[in-house]
């Protein structure tokens, strides 16, 4: 019963942390004067009667012009009252309606001229639910949730420095950049969930050597078949090389699940050694992949949906743009499939390969135990 | 033969010598996933509505991603009464911040895509973005719900006298030993994905205030914060909906003593 006291003043410090990042998100929505952009807030819309659209593949749409009013919050203007226009489909593909206390960008303001909607100030939505995860992750995980919070954090600064340092060298290549980052990722996530220990180190050498082998027999894959049916052109947002910026993709994106299930077989391996001190190299070896086995399809299936779900509004596009499915595929999801398919190879393989590393490097400890 | 059927082979190869005939179905399960997703879109192009069509196929989806390939009867129906619950709740979540983030559709960034192709298509792509959201989450739940659902059918196997309100608190134990790993199982998953937009913002200079503001980066954020609130409210979900099915069968076989502990499953 001792422990009940602090128990109740950790829930006192997580109240007031919860109470006090729901302040900040209420400061973010009133942020308006740090930004350098005008923004304004709308006070009156009078939606025009909707103009029927149709196109060339016979899609039925409609278009509503809106005519709004609106008072700047922010800049040397604040204040000064303004009209705005706007017009948006029923479908909404890159315009959407606005209502009446929406804050929005708006275009610099001259002398004699309308000023455009630039977009939505969309920042406090983001805060408001960033808030949220924090707040379930300290309500339900306590400090658990606070290492987990850490390392994605981190994560994300070592993820824009690497972006940075990509971009720095005119010359160099995204994959080969981001392989070594990977590494330094990966030795950071295991180092804060699992702390600095043989297992750390056991799980790293897994992790890394998984990935590595599905890398490397995509490659010899990619040059054996001439890369036939790869549509790098179906990449989105490519400013450099495709092809090693897509090899860079999939290694980051499959970094984090090869991660979860070397953690899980190495940390299973461990307890079963520490429960059965006599279990031999084979049986390790066997139940590691017992275990592997059971999370890998999950797994893939996190990340297949993940790239696939991904790409669904561009491929709806496509279809109603009266193309047909092998063209919509071929543009839109078969980079993602293939994409799964390599992560998929990664998380296969880390099984034997995290079981092999464990039974082989746990059973030395064992040994000089055994002999004092 | 091309790249896809060559990786393909290979993978079916690598989940069949390592997962045996568990491998194999798993596999297939990946084909039945992708079957499902683009059976969604086409019934969305036929103007099916969106909602309705992606909770179907989301429990489906749910359903092969956790039955196939698991042969624990006791723990994937756990998972799966779990994670259909949770993909209602995270629902309620997701219809109001998708109509408030607004970032359905296509940003500035999209343009090249767009070029000589027509946005008119009469269907609401806010609709299609809050299918995109649950759907893209599906997976993190499924593996979240099995993996607590999992540690406690072992727990119950070991303790048969363990209280169902003992089980619920394993479960959140059980929570806090997966949340760090699944976090960064999402996080690297989301974020390599678009590893080519952060090199276009870093390279063209976007200001944070721009990014945090920018259509397609916040429709992207979004989709990861949710996927984590999924995840979150997986554990109690799994925790609870564990304890309660303990709780019941304990009841029925103190009533019967006779009645197997499988037959009181039913």
């Amino acid at each position: 019963m001792n422990v009940k006291p602090k128990h109740s003043a950790n829930w006192w410090v997580t109240l007031v942390c919860v109470l006090f990042g729901g302040l900040l998100v209420l400061g973010v929505a009133y942020d308006a004067p740090i930004y350098q952009r005008p923004i304004a807030k709308i006070t009156n819309v009078r939606n025009e009667r909707p103009v029927k659209q149709q196109d060339e593949f016979e899609n039925q749409d409609a278009t509503v012009h809106q005519r709004i009013n609106a008072v700047l919050i922010n800049t040397i203007h604040k204040g000064q009252k303004i009209t705005l226009s706007n017009t948006y489909s029923r479908s909404g593909a890159m315009d959407q309606p606005y209502r009446v206390g929406n804050q929005v960008f708006i275009s610099k303001l001259t002398r004699g001229q309308q000023s455009n909607i630039k977009g939505p100030k969309r920042d406090t939505v983001v805060a408001l639910l960033t808030w949220i995860v924090i707040s379930l992750l300290f309500i339900f995980m306590r400090s658990a949730g606070f290492m987990a919070l850490l390392s994605v954090g981190l994560n994300a600064v070592l993820f824009f420095l690497a972006i940075n340092i990509d971009l720095s060298l005119k010359n160099g290549n995204v994959f080969v950049i981001f392989s070594l980052i990977s590494v330094a990722f990966a030795a950071l996530t295991l180092w804060l969930v699992l702390g600095w220990s043989r297992q750390t180190v056991i799980t790293l050498t897994a992790t890394l050597s998984g990935t590595a082998l599905a890398i490397l027999i995509s490659l010899i894959v990619f040059a054996l078949t001439h890369e036939r049916g790869m549509h790098y052109e179906g990449l989105q947002y490519v400013t450099t090389l495709p092809r090693p910026l897509f090899l860079a993709e999939t290694l980051i994106g499959s970094l984090g699940a090869v991660m979860d299930e070397s953690t899980d077989i190495v940390a299973t391996l461990f307890e079963l050694q520490a429960e059965r001190p006599d279990v031999s190299r084979n049986q390790l070896f066997l139940s590691g992949r017992n275990v592997g086995r059971s999370i890998m399809g999950p797994l893939i299936n996190v990340l297949f949906l993940i790239f696939v779900a991904d790409t669904f509004p561009l491929t709806l596009l496509y279809l109603k743009n009266g193309n047909n499915w092998g063209y919509t595929y071929m543009m839109n999801m078969s980079m993602g499939v293939i994409q799964s398919l390599i992560s998929g190879l990664g998380i296969v393989l880390a099984i034997p390969v995290a079981s092999f590393v464990a039974s082989r490097l746990m059973k030395k400890k064992v040994m000089t135990d055994d002999n004092l | 033969m091309t790249t896809f059927s060559v990786l393909a082979l290979l993978l079916f190869l690598a989940m069949w010598a390592v997962g045996g005939k568990q491998g194999a179905i798993a596999f297939v399960s990946l084909g039945v996933n992708f079957a499902l997703l683009f059976l969604t879109i086409v019934l969305v192009q036929f103007h099916l509505p969106p909602l309705p069509v992606t909770l179907v196929a989301g429990t489906i989806i749910l359903a092969v991603t956790i039955f196939f390939g698991n042969d624990d009867d006791n723990s994937t129906t756990t998972a799966f009464y779990a994670s259909v619950i949770v993909m209602l709740l995270l629902l309620l979540f997701i219809v109001p911040v998708e109509h408030w983030a607004q970032v359905a559709g296509f940003g500035d960034e999209d343009s090249e895509d767009l070029e000589g192709m027509s946005l008119y298509i009469g269907i609401s792509f806010l609709k299609v973005e809050i299918c995109t959201v649950v759907l893209s989450t599906l997976g993190a739940i499924a593996e979240a719900a099995m993996a607590i659902s999992s540690g406690l059918s072992e727990i119950e196997m070991q303790q048969p006298t363990i209280t169902g309100k003992r089980l619920f608190g394993d479960g959140l134990n059980v929570g806090k030993q997966i949340i760090g790993t699944t976090f960064n199982t999402l996080f690297f998953g989301f974020f390599g994905g678009f590893l080519s937009l952060f090199i276009w913002f870093v390279g063209l200079r976007y200001s944070i205030g721009e990014v945090f503001n920018d259509k397609v980066f916040v429709a992207e954020l979004l989709m990861v914060l949710l996927s984590f609130i999924g995840v979150l409210i997986t554990v109690p979900m799994t925790a609870a909906v564990a304890s309660w099915r303990w709780h019941r069968q304990s009841q029925q076989s103190q009533k019967k003593p006779i009645v197997t502990k499988v037959d009181a499953d039913e």
